[in-house]
């Protein structure tokens, strides 16, 4: 079977960045392919804003490489790299309606360029080229503006839009000028549920069609999770994990992911030997992992992995201590003698009620204990 | 490790500028420090003529602090002196008062009216002087039927008042759009009537936009010249109509120059002062 | 705020009334009219001062006017935006110090500054007494030219221009720059395309807060001039003081047209009068 080389567009090589007395990015290393839609994903301060910044341009590294496409760009100013940013908010020039705002970045690029980049044949007369430049101008921002869905709207004054058509007008600005990469800092973040949730959906499609890498920044792990290829999870500067949201989502590698990715369980137990564990006093089959004889763990299961069976069956008892409906399902806590569980269930369960669980051993994660959190 | 190539500006098509750009930079400060010096030259001139012992503008004498002690011994200055402080001091503290409040009325209308009234509020800003001072002096006069002495102290504190209002406002306005809008409602919620919640919460809110609405007013005040030379009457001079009047018949005295460095030099220090206040209030709050 | 506190706005209205429109009203009857100052016991009507507009001297001292305070106007907007910008740009960790060094001067006395200035002006002066008492000779005359009005008008109006441009370049969003770099712009095209058009409320203001001062001003000219300059404001001077009120409130009403016109500039561009200060 052949697998297909993905190529890599830009990599973070040993980046280092520091304000004031803060490490704000630790020695980060990171590889990122071309075409893909990648994520970096964690709290306010993590240091992934900062990290895009640096990738724009915007922000100086203290120390490393970022290259790309085999050169190093650490001192290239932004106007010079091949990115476009989306700005978390925004930032459309208010003296210039919607249409001005799109062609901004074509207008302002000098012939030589727009030449190379509309593939005019480099022979043709001044007053020949000018024309043509002005005519294929127009027709990309049109072409932009109706891959956002904003055709129409170019008269439009900026004062004029709303908050989620700014949003596109802003893509919009950046894409028309075909950059290799785009930067996106949290630009779903001032847009109601809704409507954010719409985006999420029309940006993966955008993506795909462009065919360009759109490099992401967010807080919120449910967006990672709808739109990107790879999640980076953060946290203080350094990578915590990187991978596909499944891999991820179901293999995470310490405490700090598997909270923030998702709801989960988190229990302190041994592993026994092969294929087994054993938490809350009780035995389970695994499978997948290698660890030592008897080497403590921390065991993951996420709320809906847990079977509800009947107590007979069960392998642990709770009782329900508290029990919210979600519309999908409900969320149950168990006390299973001390230790709380968190449970999602289809059916209703009243609180008092004991329950049984199970759980297959394909959904027991183990994880190293890590003594440092 | 592999050893890439740095990347260059040329080969995106951008012309590196970097050693203009730092030679712009140094030329720059220069510039900059120059245009400030001009500014400065003739207070600077001021303040060597107050230390010159002699009385000639052409030639340097020695250096003497005995204008500043003599300051007050010419009867005409010390009076164009006090009749200064006295009209500043007083339309200073009328305007803060009354534009803080009046701020607040504006403030209360729906922004069409608001820009309406602004822009009538304009016009002594951007009134010329002379126009100013012709125009209270013409309304004035026409009272002089009733007030045959008007002119004086009165017409003086009115017309400084006139025209130190609008710069008040002007100061304290963006303030109160910068509070809070829940705020009048949170007091009133809370069982405290209108007029004393202004006092007590809004206006400690603005605090910085009356101060410095107050220093602005104080400044205009106090350097105004063609404005009370119109409105003033009676012999009742002020710092500047007397220079002027010194100036037209070739008296001036050193212990004028005195003065305008020792007011220089104490406005300077209230405002390192406010500065000061202000930084150590930031660090507590 | 309170619909209750519009009432503490009303009296001011009618304050300005009465003394800014009022007095309006009051010098265009006068134009139109022969008094004894403000006595009407002998006046009537009569279009005598119109013809003195039309003589050589109050047409010289209107162009003068606005000839000087155009060229006032214009050095002050580029030495003015330079500063403001690098202000603007700078790192100094406070400003306002920086700003207030701009506005020290205007603290002393107009009047002392300019015949401060006026003396620089000659010959001989304080300054060049002493550089020669260090065996400096220099020294320029220039008091009573043109010129040393317009230096005169540019040193102290020059603040007018800086803190309104000041004002409006910091209300600039950074992230504006930003995006204009992001998309392509060099430094020189970002301020160009991007900095300078979101300036020109400021750019605006300081230069009618320039420009007014300097044609209706009389001080400045009859100091630095030597009375050899005469500018509209100091025709008005003369007028009122000879007790020809007519012709002055004449003059009065067209240096009014040119502050109506500033109004209406400043209306539409900067309506709440944020880079008025």
């Amino acid at each position: 079977m052949q697998i297909v080389e993905k190529k890599v567009i830009i990599e973070l090589s040993h980046i280092t960045k520091q304000f004031d007395d803060e490490i704000v990015v630790n020695d980060l290393n990171l590889k990122i392919y071309e075409n893909e839609f990648i994520t970096l994903l964690g709290p306010s301060g993590c240091g992934k804003t900062t990290t895009l910044r640096m990738i724009g341009g915007f922000e100086k590294a203290n120390s490393g490489k970022i290259i790309i496409n085999g050169k190093i760009i650490n001192d290239l100013p932004p106007y010079a790299r091949p990115i476009n940013t989306v700005f978390q908010r925004y930032a459309l020039f208010p003296h210039l309606n919607v249409y001005e705002n799109v062609a901004f970045g074509l207008k302002n690029r000098n012939d030589i360029y727009l030449k190379n980049f509309f593939q005019i044949d480099p022979t043709f007369e001044k007053k020949i080229y000018v024309d043509i430049i002005k005519r294929k101008i127009d027709e990309a921002v049109v072409e932009a503006l109706k891959l956002v869905k904003l055709t129409g709207f170019e008269q439009r004054k900026i004062t004029q839009i709303s908050g989620g058509q700014a949003q596109r007008v802003a893509l919009a600005r950046a894409i028309v000028n075909r950059p290799q990469i785009l930067l996106l800092d949290e630009p779903l973040a001032a847009l109601d549920l809704k409507l954010r949730q719409n985006m999420q959906y029309e940006l993966k499609e955008m993506q795909k069609k462009l065919g360009i890498t759109f490099i992401f920044v967010t807080h919120d792990q449910e967006e990672a999770m709808t739109m990107s290829d790879r999640i980076v999870v953060m946290k203080d500067g350094i990578i915590q994990q990187m991978g596909t949201p499944k891999h991820i989502y179901n293999e995470p590698v310490n405490r700090y992911v598997a909270n923030f990715i998702g709801e989960s369980n988190i229990i302190p137990g041994v592993y026994l030997r092969k294929d087994l564990v054993s938490f809350m006093g009780v035995n389970f089959d695994c499978t997948g992992y290698t660890f030592g004889n008897n080497e403590p763990v921390d065991v993951v299961i996420r709320p809906e992995d847990f079977d509800v069976v009947e107590l007979s069956e069960a392998k642990l008892i709770g009782k329900v201590t508290s029990s919210i409906f979600k519309g999908v399902h409900n969320e149950l806590t168990l006390d299973a003698e001390g230790v709380e569980l968190f449970v999602n269930t289809y059916e209703n369960y009243e609180v008092g009620e004991p329950i049984g669980l199970k759980v297959d051993p394909y959904e027991i994660h183990l994880m190293k204990v890590q003594t440092d959190e | 490790m592999t050893d890439y190539p740095i990347a260059t500006l040329a080969e995106y098509g951008y012309k590196d500028y970097r050693f203009f750009r730092k030679l712009y930079k140094i030329f720059s400060v220069f510039a900059v420090m120059l245009i400030v010096l001009m500014l400065y030259i003739s207070i600077i001139v001021l303040a060597i003529q107050s230390v010159n012992s002699s009385v000639s503008v052409t030639s340097f004498g020695t250096f003497t602090l005995k204008w500043y002690a003599e300051m007050f011994n010419v009867r005409s200055l010390a009076n164009a002196i006090k009749n200064t402080i006295i009209v500043s001091l007083v339309a200073t503290a009328l305007a803060t008062v009354l534009g803080t409040l009046i701020a607040v009325g504006i403030y209360s209308y729906a922004k069409k009216t608001r820009q309406k009234i602004m822009l009538l509020n304009n016009i002594p800003l951007l009134n010329a002087d002379i126009v100013t001072g012709v125009s209270l002096m013409l309304v004035f006069s026409l009272l002089l039927p009733i007030f045959p002495y008007i002119f004086g102290p009165a017409t003086l504190i009115m017309a400084h008042l006139f025209f130190t209002l609008p710069y008040v406002i002007l100061s304290v306005l963006p303030k109160l759009k910068e509070t809070d809008p829940n705020l009048m409602d949170a007091a009133l919620d809370l069982g405290v009537k209108p007029y004393k919640a202004l006092i007590k919460i809004i206006v400690p809110a603005i605090m910085a936009g009356i101060f410095s609405g107050m220093l602005l007013a104080f400044t205009m005040s106090v350097d105004d010249f063609v404005i009370s030379y119109f409105t003033t009457g009676n012999g009742f001079d002020n710092l500047s109509i007397w220079v002027y009047g010194s100036i037209g018949r070739r008296s001036l005295t050193p212990s004028v120059y005195a003065f305008s460095t020792l007011l220089t030099l104490m406005t300077l220090a209230i405002m390192m002062v406010y500065q000061f206040l202000m930084k150590r209030g930031k660090k507590h709050a | 705020m309170n619909k209750e506190f519009k009432l503490l706005a009303k009296p001011y209205i009618a304050w300005l009334f009465v003394l800014a429109i009022l007095p309006i009203f009051v010098m265009l009857l006068l134009s139109f009219m022969f008094s004894e100052g403000l006595s009407f016991g002998e006046s009537y009507f009569t279009f005598d001062q119109f013809a003195l507009l039309g003589e050589d001297s109050t047409l010289t001292a209107f162009s003068n006017s606005i000839l000087y305070a155009s060229l006032t106007a214009i050095i002050s907007l580029v030495l003015g935006y330079f500063v403001a910008y690098n202000v603007y740009k700078s790192k100094f960790k406070n400003k306002f110090i920086v700003l207030t060094i701009f506005i020290l001067p205007m603290w002393s006395n107009l009047l002392l500054r300019t015949e401060a200035l006026g003396n620089l002006m000659e010959h001989n002066n304080i300054i060049t007494d002493l550089l020669l008492q260090m065996g400096i000779g220099i020294s320029i005359g220039i008091k009573g030219t043109p010129l040393a009005v317009i230096i005169g008008l540019v040193f102290t109006y020059l603040p007018f221009m800086i803190l309104p441009i000041y004002t409006a370049l910091e209300k600039i969003d950074y992230s504006l720059e930003e995006a204009a770099l992001d998309l392509g712009l060099t430094n020189m095209q970002k301020f160009w395309k991007v900095i300078f058009p979101l300036s020109l409320k400021g750019v605006a203001t300081g230069s009618i807060m320039v420009f007014l001062p300097s044609m209706s001003g009389f001080a400045i000219p009859e100091i630095l001039g030597a009375g050899n300059i005469l500018l509209i404001g100091n025709v008005i001077e003369q007028s009122f003081r000879n007790m020809d009120y007519n012709f002055g409130a004449l003059l009065s009403i067209f240096i009014l047209l040119f502050i109506m016109g500033a109004l209406y500039i400043v209306s539409k561009v900067d309506k709440e009068g944020e880079t008025l200060l």
